[in-house]
């Protein structure tokens, strides 16, 4: 069921990104939201679903995209993987630990889909790439990163309680 | 199995997943799927566009917005109309002093025919400049129809699907028009660059450029037809050790606040989407 909930929660956001977001960027950059999404679901534990929805809302982003087909999915993906490496870290649990997560998720995010739009023959400047979209892009993340983590938390412990031991 | 080798494990496969789609994209077998996809995604793009567009208005109108509202639409009708007559009247003068030697010669131009799209949304890289409509091959629309407004070019469709389309902007890097000046009738090529600027590149060295000229696409390459207003120059480069001068171009449609186009249905490029 959560990953059916997942996949048109992803639809969603994309369309939200394309027709709403995208009429409001700081410089040339926006908050990515299927990105913060997935990396705060994936800081809850659950890491498995938070890997399938990166790679379904990856598609749905390149659907809405001139850009490579499936490169956000290969993206968020790789995003998400690195998000799951801090699980059982002694710094996990540190409230400003979402911070770092989503600053390195974003840059990885930017470096994967800036390589793949630079390879199809678009023509990027990564001098202007990195002040007008990544670091603006990755500030906006940043700014969302503990609201939508503690979101995220609070949505797990509703609909996935932890189990009670007896005795 | 270890978890955090069977979540690489898992990551890998959805990446090598992402790489066949991606093969079997560039290889056109999505096509069909990827249209299916996108017609539910289309009209919710739509309808939400149409509410948010909706909200923007009343949140940037002024309080008496009805009639000013009203009054603003007419003037800005007016304005349009008489810039174009303008431009055409100017146009008319030029051409007739080229044609004026030419005993016979009688230039017959077919009436375009116009297909109105709404902007239902942005591309979602920021890498790419381009803008999603409502309209696709279902209204007739095909891959490289050139698009405008009331006040000049937009760009052209790059990508067509059953109930949407893509439309490369002008100011996409990836996006050459050939264009001719309205003044000086001098060619050149008009090219994105990658911090937004517009610029008309490979005007011949001799020609005499002033800013204000207005640029029209030139039909070259028959990508675009010919005589639809692009902009004006803002600033000309000239340096006598160059093989060419180039200009900045201001372009004449508002590209940033775009919400309804015409794409012209009439008109078979014959170049594709990227070439001149």
């Amino acid at each position: 069921m959560a990953y059916l909930l997942g996949t048109g929660l992803m639809a969603l956001l994309a369309v939200v990104q394309s027709s709403l977001l995208n009429r409001f960027p700081f410089l040339d950059g926006t908050v990515t939201l299927i990105l913060l999404a997935t990396v705060s679901w994936a800081l809850t534990g659950r890491v498995t679903e938070a890997m399938l929805w990166a790679f379904v809302g990856g598609i749905f982003l390149d659907l809405l995209s001139g850009a490579p087909f499936a490169v956000s999915s290969m993206a968020l993906v790789a995003a998400v993987y690195l998000a799951s490496l801090t699980e059982g870290r002694f710094w996990e649990a540190h409230p400003m630990a979402p911070l770092g997560i989503m600053a390195v998720a974003s840059l990885v995010y930017f470096a994967v889909t800036m390589t793949a739009v630079w390879i199809s023959g678009h023509p990027i400047d990564p001098g202007l790439a990195l002040t007008q979209v990544v670091l603006p892009s990755t500030f906006l993340n940043l700014l969302l990163a503990l609201p939508t983590a503690q979101l995220a938390t609070r949505l797990r412990e509703s609909a996935f309680p932890p189990p009670v031991t007896m005795g | 199995m270890s978890r955090s080798s069977s979540r690489a494990l898992l990551a890998l496969t959805f990446i090598l997943i992402a790489g066949g789609l991606l093969v079997l994209n560039l290889g056109g077998y999505l096509q069909a799927v990827e249209g299916m996809a996108l017609r539910p995604l289309g009209a919710l793009q739509g309808w939400l566009s149409q509410r948010v567009s909706a909200v923007q208005t009343l949140l940037t109108s002024p309080a008496d917005l009805a009639t000013l509202r009203a009054d603003n639409l007419r003037l800005e009708a007016e304005v349009a109309r008489l810039e174009r007559e303008l431009i055409g009247v100017r146009e008319q003068a030029a051409e007739a002093e080229v044609l004026a030697g030419l005993l016979g010669y009688a230039r017959t131009r077919p009436e375009s025919r116009y297909v109105a799209a709404r902007v239902i949304g942005q591309d979602i890289s920021p890498f790419i400049r381009s803008v999603w409509i409502d309209r696709g091959s279902d209204g007739g629309l095909q891959q490289g129809m050139p698009v405008v407004t009331e006040r000049g070019l937009v760009g052209r469709v790059a990508e067509v699907y059953a109930t949407i389309a893509r439309i490369q902007l002008i100011t996409d890097p990836q996006s050459t028009v050939n264009v001719r000046l309205q003044t000086s009738r001098a060619d050149g090529a008009l090219q994105a660059q990658l911090n937004g600027e517009l610029w008309v590149d490979a005007i011949d060295q001799s020609a005499s450029v002033t800013a204000g000229e207005l640029v029209l696409t030139s039909g070259l390459g028959g990508a675009f037809p010919s005589d639809i207003p692009v902009g004006q120059i803002l600033t000309v480069r000239k340096r006598d050790y160059e093989l060419f001068q180039q200009a900045v171009l201001q372009p004449s449609a508002d590209l940033e606040g775009l919400l309804v186009v015409l794409v012209i249905t009439n008109f078979q490029p014959l170049a594709p989407p990227g070439a001149p």
